[in-house]
């Protein structure tokens, strides 16, 4: 690897991510917006607000909006399952570093960039694969998408939810899952918008690639490994065709059982959608 | 048409003794207070004609010095025209119209209102003017500005009840009724839930809609519930919630929209409304408040009832997991959201600075 004749000049773009991140994000943005846009009119019914009214109608009323909010939310949760599986995937089978789990030097990267932007500090923090701010908007993602699909499901099943919980968990579990959304609609509009579209547009997210000069500012630790030839240990062949022969239909069983519970999380009670015809 | 033999006589001698609208009233009671007087129909039928004379000069009309004649015009004379009507429905369709003469405003109001669209549909029980205010007896019933005297208030649900007779019966039952009975000024008779004259079909989807508000009408006047101890949140609770905030979304903006979320009526009942103290009905008792979910989702359990919050504000007291989840999100929203907004204006400060920087850096080193 380190013989003089091999060191060609470094590539001008590196891989960032692959063509299956990038069609998780793009249905995560229509799951994301259309839950959003179905969801914050409905939460703020009582506001009397004739452009959110407008907006409910222009989907198509009420009802359908109910509908819509309820098809959005079935695309978030199998895209979900299929994130954990595609994770997996990369943990056990191609073993790649853990890079997107939070560590104390995130913290410390936090304080730091705080510090400089108060002229307290000489530098930035020199960051790795993921920095610090995207580690807070992934793992927020995941708090997120925990809370609302549970909060969702007792939502969406309340007659089911109140045979093994306490009936006020129900008003509890709608106050938390408006204000979670309110939450992360929020966080997305500050933290994602300006980290990634207003301080530069990283279009990495849809081309997959990012240049030389981005990886410096970004990812310089990264660009570092890369550069040293540490950023991707070789693997043995041998031993990565094992464990993908295991992983196949272990997980092809998991993702069956996932999609399973997706299924009844929708189908579970029929009272809360349908229940008994209006009144004459 | 049977006559007494007398009439003829008898009018001429009233006609020249008593002056005025009051004498021709009296020229027609000569005949007409005596029993056996009837008017034969074309359809076969016939009906008594005897005004009862006391009865009259009692009456509001009586009592103002209306004449018959204002409104059975064409009677002046003797022996009267011929009876065109075929039964006596027909002759009360034909001749209601008469009162528009004094009482336009009513008259306009009750052509729109739910009776006259039954009669329109076909159905000519449906009430008109005299059906529910007999001329020949009715008394006063309004005071100063039109306002209802308590006699009034009393007499609407008798008066409902000649053709809702069943419905009155309920009424009756009910906290609101009972208390009517007992004189009480605060509780609404018919009218003040379907209106007078002009009264809305109560079995139309807008109706259904607007219902709440009719109820939120006296359930949130705070001076008039502070007697009887009940909360005036009611109606804004009910819109904060999820069956609530449907119907009152339809309400505004679809007010024709069917719809199965319930309206208070659907849960507390339409005219057999029971106080909250009632055993049998009362919705503060769990086994009441759960067969009324059940109305609308029969597998619901024991604690299903508690997702709804019975008109209550959370405190830390009542629904406490609500109350924390609420103050929860109301403290980390702003939090975290103010965080971000910090650490982003100084970041985008810190970005131009440097920038800046690297410019006069530049400039200098030219």
């Amino acid at each position: 690897m380190s013989s003089p004749d091999r060191l060609a000049p470094p590539p001008p773009v590196y891989d960032r991510f692959t063509r299956s991140d990038r069609i998780q994000h793009l249905v995560m943005i229509a799951s994301f917006l259309l839950l959003a846009l179905t969801g914050l009119p409905q939460k703020f019914i009582y506001a009397n607000n004739r452009y959110l009214d407008d907006l409910i109608d222009a989907m198509g009323g009420l009802e359908m909006v109910r509908v819509l909010h309820r098809w959005a939310a079935t695309a978030l949760m199998l895209v979900t399952v299929y994130h954990l599986l595609a994770v997996a995937h990369r943990v056990l089978v191609r073993r790649v570093s853990l890079s997107m789990l939070p560590r104390y030097q995130d913290v410390l990267d936090g304080l730091q960039a705080v510090r400089y932007n108060l002229g307290l500090a000489k530098e930035r923090p020199r960051t790795d694969r993921y920095t610090w701010e995207e580690k807070v908007e992934y793992w927020s993602l995941v708090w997120g998408t925990v809370v609302m699909i549970a909060t969702g499901f007792m939502l969406w099943n309340p007659v089911a939810t109140a045979r093994f919980m306490p009936g006020q968990w129900i008003p509890a579990a709608q106050v938390i899952h408006g204000g979670e959304a309110l939450l992360a609609i929020l966080a997305v509009l500050v933290w994602h918008f300006y980290s990634v579209h207003l301080r530069h547009f990283n279009r990495a997210m849809f081309t997959g690639l990012m240049t030389e000069e981005e990886m410096g500012h970004e990812h310089p630790l990264e660009l570092e490994r890369i550069k040293a030839g540490a950023a991707h240990p070789p693997q043995d062949p041998a031993a990565l065709a094992r464990r993908r022969k295991i992983f196949l239909p272990v997980s092809g069983v998991i993702a069956l059982l996932l999609l399973a519970g997706i299924y009844w999380f929708v189908t579970f009670e029929q009272t809360a959608i349908a229940t008994v015809p209006p009144p004459r | 048409m049977k006559h007494p033999p007398f009439a003829a006589p008898l009018l001429l001698v009233s006609a020249l003794l008593l002056p005025g609208s009051a004498a021709r009233a009296q020229e027609c009671l000569d005949c007409h207070s005596q029993p056996g007087s009837s008017v034969s129909f074309k359809g076969g039928s016939s009906k008594d004609v005897t005004v009862d004379p006391k009865a009259w000069a009692e009456s509001v009309h009586g009592s103002a010095g209306l004449s018959c004649t204002d409104c059975h015009a064409g009677h002046e004379s003797y022996p009267h025209p011929e009876v065109k009507a075929d039964s006596e429905r027909d002759y009360t369709l034909n001749h209601y119209t008469t009162c528009e003469q004094c009482h336009d405003e009513q008259f306009k109001k009750q052509l729109d209102g739910v009776h006259m669209k039954v009669i329109a549909s076909g159905n000519k029980k449906a009430a008109v003017c005299s059906d529910c205010h007999n001329p020949h007896v009715q008394k006063k019933i309004t005071g100063e500005g039109g306002k209802l005297l308590p006699e009034g208030r009393l007499a609407v649900p008798r008066t409902c009840a000649r053709c809702h007779a069943a419905i009155q019966a309920e009424y009756r039952q009910s906290v609101h009724g009972e208390a009517l009975v007992d004189g009480n000024p605060d509780v609404p008779t018919c009218i003040d839930c379907h209106g007078v004259h002009n009264i809305p079909d109560p079995r139309t989807a807008e109706f259904r809609l607007q219902s709440p508000r009719i109820c939120a009408d006296c359930h949130t006047d705070r001076r008039k519930m502070a007697k009887y101890k009940l909360s005036t949140q009611v109606l804004r609770t009910y819109v904060a919630d999820f069956h609530g905030s449907t119907v009152t979304l339809f309400q505004r903006r679809h007010p024709d929209q069917v719809t199965n979320k319930p309206v208070c009526y659907d849960c507390h009942g339409v005219h057999n409304i029971a106080g909250k103290n009632d055993p049998r009905k009362s919705l503060l008792v769990k086994a009441n408040l759960l067969a009324t979910c059940r109305k609308c989702h029969p597998d619901a359990t024991e604690n299903f009832p508690d997702s709804w919050l019975s008109h209550y504000i959370p405190t830390r007291d009542r629904a406490p997991a609500v109350y924390w989840a609420r103050l929860a999100y109301q403290i980390l929203i702003p939090s975290v959201v103010g965080g971000m907004v910090l650490f982003v204006a100084s970041d985008f400060v810190r970005r131009q600075v440097d920038r800046r920087r690297r410019r006069l850096d530049h400039v200098e080193h030219v």
